[in-house]
């Protein structure tokens, strides 16, 4: 459905994106995630025919985004990143001007009216001016004129920002509702959010794309694996460092002095090793004494920072 | 031609549910009304000739404050509260956009034009008024508006903030109104300065001919207004 070919993007010297690809596929809820000025923003605006890219190609259902502009603007509907409005219109007002760009007329408006008021759950505000609104209720205006002419693709930029823990679950109702009919690309810096909401998941950063595939396919990649936080008293820091070098199942992710002496040392074991006794062996071998050793798996969360740092 | 009239409306729309329309329009035509009766050397009751000239002197002047204040915020309101992006997005094109925002502010100029009827039509009842004149005087009148109009909706696609974009707008309106007076003489600089200033071909109007010269000169600085216009828009698809 949408077909992104090396795209790169450069402001002056910046690169914002550089050469992605990737595709999304009809029905898809593809989640963008990455860090604030990754290129999750760019990349939506390039999407959305709002600016070309500076290499490469991006079609959506075959059509260009540079050559057939209109045809692609008719397919998607677009929230962009803190959703602006008009303050001074009033909601009702603000929809029927986007149906009258979009060209919904006559009963299919009348239709479509009933109809986003109704899933975006407009009606209590519906008489009232924009200014006037919750950020959650200016969220849903957002979202009402991005499906007024029932588009086939939705791009959402970061539609959960700013909302209190109640909107956010209703927004990703919303998209995964919204989803289960049309093509959906949404981006956000919040790991559980593509979790809870998207088939698929693309980590970008940087400008790159750091990572790709299901929620489970990127958690797969890391099963089993396991944080090990340790402190040890009366360990001799450059012996430690040998030890954990000599087993191959082990890697030191970060090592500190504390100040009484003590090492503080963040592990991580691979998976299908339970290496806790073998430590304790060797830590009393070589009279340490553990004073903590505190195991954890491995989440998404850990994926994206380890990918995105 | 309904993606225009929808931009029009909405424009419409914004001018009337707020106070802009209301304040623009009665503040020409108080203050031009009070110029022409009662003001300077040669207030309407005093020298007692029906000619209604004034209204258009002093009306040039008056809007060139006020047409700024009229399309200031056609581009930059948009830029500045980034609905900009949401409608360019949209399937419009750029030229569009900046066709209905300009036809919203030629409406609100047309009230402003039929304020200034009282006039004439008061003067007529009291002296004989040269309908050919008044008629050519209005023709102008409106092309020079327009013009001022199409200037500030150039000025207001640069910048996201209204008062650059007034300022802005006064300045590009006062440069090509005065150019007749930055070169003196008759050499080729001069007449060629004259030529392009609005107040030249303005006052032709005033002697009840109607010169294609000047409406295509009127018409040709709108036409470049909007297309400027139309490639600040556009300055995003840079690549």
């Amino acid at each position: 459905m949408i077909d992104v070919q090396n795209v790169t993007k450069s402001y002056g010297a910046f690169e914002a994106v550089k050469d992605v690809s990737f595709t999304v596929e009809q029905g898809e809820i593809l989640g963008f995630l990455g860090p604030n000025g990754a290129g999750k923003t760019t990349m939506m605006k390039m999407i959305t025919c709002y600016m070309p890219p500076t290499a490469g190609t991006i079609s959506v259902d075959g059509l260009d985004v540079i050559t057939e502009s209109m045809g692609v603007r008719k397919k998607i509907g677009y929230l962009p990143e803190s959703t602006p409005l008009y303050e001074e219109m009033g909601v009702r007002d603000y929809l029927n001007f986007i149906a009258d760009v979009r060209k919904v007329k006559g009963a299919d408006r009348t239709r479509a009216m009933d109809r986003v008021i109704s899933v975006t759950g407009l009606s209590k505000v519906i008489h009232k001016d924009i200014h006037e609104l919750s950020k959650g209720y200016r969220q849903r205006v957002g979202f009402a004129q991005a499906i007024i002419h029932d588009p086939e693709i939705l791009v959402l930029d970061e539609p959960t920002t700013g909302l209190d823990p109640n909107q956010i679950i209703e927004i990703r109702n919303l998209i995964r509702e919204l989803g289960e009919s049309k093509t959906v690309i949404f981006s956000t810096h919040i790991m559980q959010e593509v979790q809870a909401t998207s088939d698929r998941v693309l980590i970008i950063d940087q400008g790159k794309i750091a990572a790709q595939g299901t929620a489970e396919e990127l958690k797969a990649s890391i099963a089993g694996q396991m944080h090990l936080d340790m402190v040890l008293r009366h360990a001799d820091k450059s012996k430690f460092i040998e030890v954990v070098n000599s087993i191959e199942q082990i890697h030191m992710e970060d090592l500190k002095l504390q100040k009484n002496g003590d090492i503080e040392a963040a592990l991580k074991v691979d998976a299908g090793t339970d290496l806790r006794e073998q430590l304790f062996d060797l830590a009393v071998s070589n009279k340490w004494k553990i004073l903590e050793s505190s195991p954890s798996s491995f989440t998404l969360e850990d994926v994206f920072r380890k990918l995105t740092n | 031609m309904s993606e225009i009239l929808a931009i029009y409306r909405k424009e419409m729309k914004t001018y009337f549910n707020s106070p802009i329309a209301f304040i623009v329009i009665s503040s020409f035509l108080v203050i031009t009304n009070w110029l022409f009766f009662d003001y300077g050397d040669y207030p309407f009751f005093a020298i007692n000739i029906a000619d209604i000239r004034g209204i258009f002197d002093y009306g040039a002047i008056v809007l060139l404050f006020i047409a700024p204040a009229v399309s200031m915020r056609l581009i930059s309101e948009e830029k500045h509260q980034d609905t900009l992006e949401l409608l360019v997005t949209m399937p419009i094109t750029d030229m569009q956009i900046i066709l209905g925002k300009y036809l919203s502010t030629l409406v609100i100029f047309a009230i402003i034009l039929g304020g200034t009827l009282i006039a004439p039509i008061s003067i007529s009842f009291v002296g004989n008024l040269d309908s050919g004149i008044v008629i050519s005087s209005y023709i102008g009148f409106f092309f020079l508006g327009a013009t001022y109009l199409a200037m500030g909706l150039a000025a207001s696609s640069f910048t996201r903030n209204q008062i650059v974009a007034y300022i802005m707008g006064i300045v590009i309106i006062a440069v090509f109104f005065l150019m007749n007076g930055m070169a003196n003489g008759s050499g080729l600089i001069a007449t060629l300065f004259e030529n392009l200033s609005i107040r030249f071909h303005y006052q032709n109007f005033f002697r009840g001919v109607l010169d294609s010269r000047d409406l295509l000169y009127f018409i040709s600085l709108i036409f470049v207004s909007l297309l400027v216009s139309s490639t600040a828009l556009a300055s995003r698809k840079s690549k």
